[in-house]
């Protein structure tokens, strides 16, 4: 109790206190302890099965970690607005559905096609999924924005009616073979881990990651999410905004309805279900607070990895794969207690 | 404080429904004065707060800012003609830093190529969030630490630091001073003595009797959804000024509360 007025008001050098911070940050970051958690994984799962450590392992889990990451990306970004996106699973099987549809009825595309028709209808393809995505999410927010509907009942309705309506499209089975095989297999992950698909995910992913953390469109992002009064006050178009939120995420689970085409050769419509929690537990995993506000890209990618890791390390060691889903489920409890837990410590 | 009317509200009332919330109230504020805005709870204070702050438009009555008349269609417009309202519950986002909430809705692009494609320019940002806080007398931590980080009281020093700043020719308190510590609240009173310095219509709303005698000029006292009081805060005792919000000073003789 020397000098009082020193409490409230008076900091040493305000830069070196960042830069203090900041370094600190780094160290303790959720990126650096989920890469820890990751790189340990890795060695238990080595240690318990050799065979693990491989590039048709490694390959596996890219595949699948290609899909999810770009839905857990539009999730993230969801979740940071204080939202919540369930049709994202079942937006992949219906964007795979009708585009192989477009391409098998409308292009009258088979597998007869080779060389530049080939690439004309892949490319078709991409476009009328990832649009069928960006569709699903106008209606999300238009759902949530106009009707006032409450996001995790407005999502939990089109996933319902894309499930449905992807069944109805397809008749309940695959749409396949419209395609060059030769030419989609190039471009499937499971052939080639630095294949064109994956190159794809990896830049949409770097130059949303970018736009979240540097640009107005993720700061406002974070601000909804943090506090949608104070949002509104400043002036922001909250509803403008949750649009093009919803939209994004509806976009890329088009993305990823095509990524999943490319990647099984056919549309089917039970190709997503259940995908939405495969991309809930990689956001929560990494760190991102599902009362919206906090959360980086980076945990969420490398939580989107964990994820896979755990599930293929668990079917080589030899549990069944069956208890994928519990596990899962498992990961997503175990990150939120996690996030609870350091709160309760005093950080945020 | 200077003669300059420079926001003015002829005869505003408000309804909602069947209910008159606010009753032929006319208010003048001048450039570089503070006046206070009290009155028991349901006395209208907020609802006028909301028609000035341009977060609702009254049922009848006009707003005049700089002699000209506006109709706000939202407190975005108000805003954007020079009047900032702090809020009573925190208009921060805790999530994020003290530069990213001062600069929110208004942030500074990066030069160049990148600012057209929507990049901010962060350091320029935390620089100059640090500037603008420390000429309205608020001196807070790094304004890279987020805003849950603060006490409480910091918090208010950032949200009025923010409102100060921004703006042009009003600025609207609604309760500043409310749950801070004695210390933390005069912090507050001295931002409001800044904002009065630059040249500022303030309105300061409050419960808290002796912060409104120490920091005002005038005392604006609303009782039943009407103006019953608007005089110099020099004429007002806290006695005096407590008899007329209850409404023990005028008609009725005093009752048993």
């Amino acid at each position: 109790m020397t000098d009082s007025s020193q409490a409230i008001s008076v900091t040493p050098s305000p830069a070196a206190e960042a830069r203090k911070a900041r370094a600190f940050d780094a160290l303790t970051s959720q990126s650096s302890l989920l890469l820890g958690v990751l790189v340990i994984l890795i060695i238990v799962f080595t240690i318990l099965e050799p065979k693990f450590f491989s590039v048709a392992t490694a390959s596996n889990i890219l595949t699948d970690w290609g899909s999810i990451v770009l839905i857990a990306v539009g999730q993230a970004f969801v979740i940071i607005s204080g939202g919540i996106d369930l049709s994202v699973g079942a937006v992949i099987g219906l964007s795979g559905v009708v585009a192989a549809w477009t391409m098998a009825n409308v292009l009258g595309l088979d597998q007869t096609v080779k060389g530049q028709d080939a690439w004309g209808g892949l490319l078709v393809g991409a476009a009328v999924s990832v649009g069928v995505g960006l569709l699903v999410g106008l209606i999300n927010a238009f759902l949530i924005n106009v009707l006032k509907i409450v996001p995790f009942i407005a999502t939990l309705s089109t996933m319902g009616a894309a499930l449905g309506l992807s069944v109805v499209i397809s008749q309940g089975a695959p749409i396949g073979s419209a395609n060059d095989f030769a030419l989609i297999s190039s471009f499937s992950p499971q052939w080639n881990p630095l294949s064109p698909a994956l190159v794809v995910v990896i830049v949409v992913v770097t130059v949303l990651g970018l736009y979240l953390h540097k640009a107005r469109v993720g700061l406002y992002t974070y601000a909804i999410g943090s506090n949608a009064f104070a949002a509104r006050a400043a002036g922001i178009n909250v509803a403008r905004h949750l649009t093009w939120v919803y939209a994004l995420s509806g976009a890329l689970a088009g993305l990823a309805g095509i990524y999943v085409y490319i990647r099984l050769g056919a549309g089917s419509p039970s190709s997503g279900t259940g995908r939405e929690l495969d991309a809930i537990a990689a956001v929560v995993i990494g760190g991102v607070s599902l009362m919206g506000g906090i959360g980086r890209l980076p945990g969420v990618v490398i939580g989107a990895l964990i994820l896979f890791t755990v599930q293929s390390g668990l079917i080589m060691i030899g549990v069944e794969p069956d208890w994928k889903k519990v596990v899962v489920a498992v990961l997503i409890a175990a990150a939120v207690a996690a996030q609870v837990l350091r709160k309760s410590d005093g950080r945020s | 404080m200077t003669n300059t009317v420079i926001y003015e509200a002829h005869d505003v009332s408000k309804s909602y429904g069947s209910v008159k919330a606010l009753t032929g109230a006319s208010l003048r504020l001048h450039a570089g004065e503070v006046v206070g805005l009290v009155g028991d709870n349901g006395a209208g204070k907020s609802t006028l707060v909301k028609v000035l702050s341009g977060a609702h438009q009254p049922t009848s009555g006009r707003l005049e800012l700089d002699g000209v008349e506006h109709v706000w269609g939202s407190p975005r417009e108000a805003l954007e003609a020079g009047i900032e309202t702090l809020y009573q519950d925190s208009s921060l986002a805790p999530h994020l830093t003290v530069s990213q909430n001062l600069f929110l809705g208004r942030e500074v692009m990066s030069p160049g190529i990148l600012g057209k494609l929507g990049f901010l320019a962060r350091r320029r940002m935390e620089k100059e969030a640090h500037d603008d806080l420390e000429r309205v007398g608020i001196a807070v931590p790094a304004s890279s630490r987020p805003v849950s980080a603060l006490s409480g009281g910091q918090r208010q020093a950032v949200a009025i630091g923010r409102a100060v700043s921004w703006a042009r020719k009003v600025i609207i308190l609604d309760e500043p001073t409310n749950h801070l510590g004695a210390r933390q609240a005069g912090e507050v009173l001295n931002v409001i003595r800044a904002a009065k310095a630059k040249g500022l219509g303030v309105i300061f709303i409050s419960h808290t009797l002796p912060h409104v005698l120490e920091v005002t000029d005038r005392i604006v006292v609303l009782r039943l959804g009407r103006i019953v009081r608007d005089a110099p805060t020099s004429e007002f005792t806290p006695d005096s000024l407590i008899a007329a919000i209850t409404g023990s000073a005028d008609s009725e003789p005093t009752t048993d509360a």
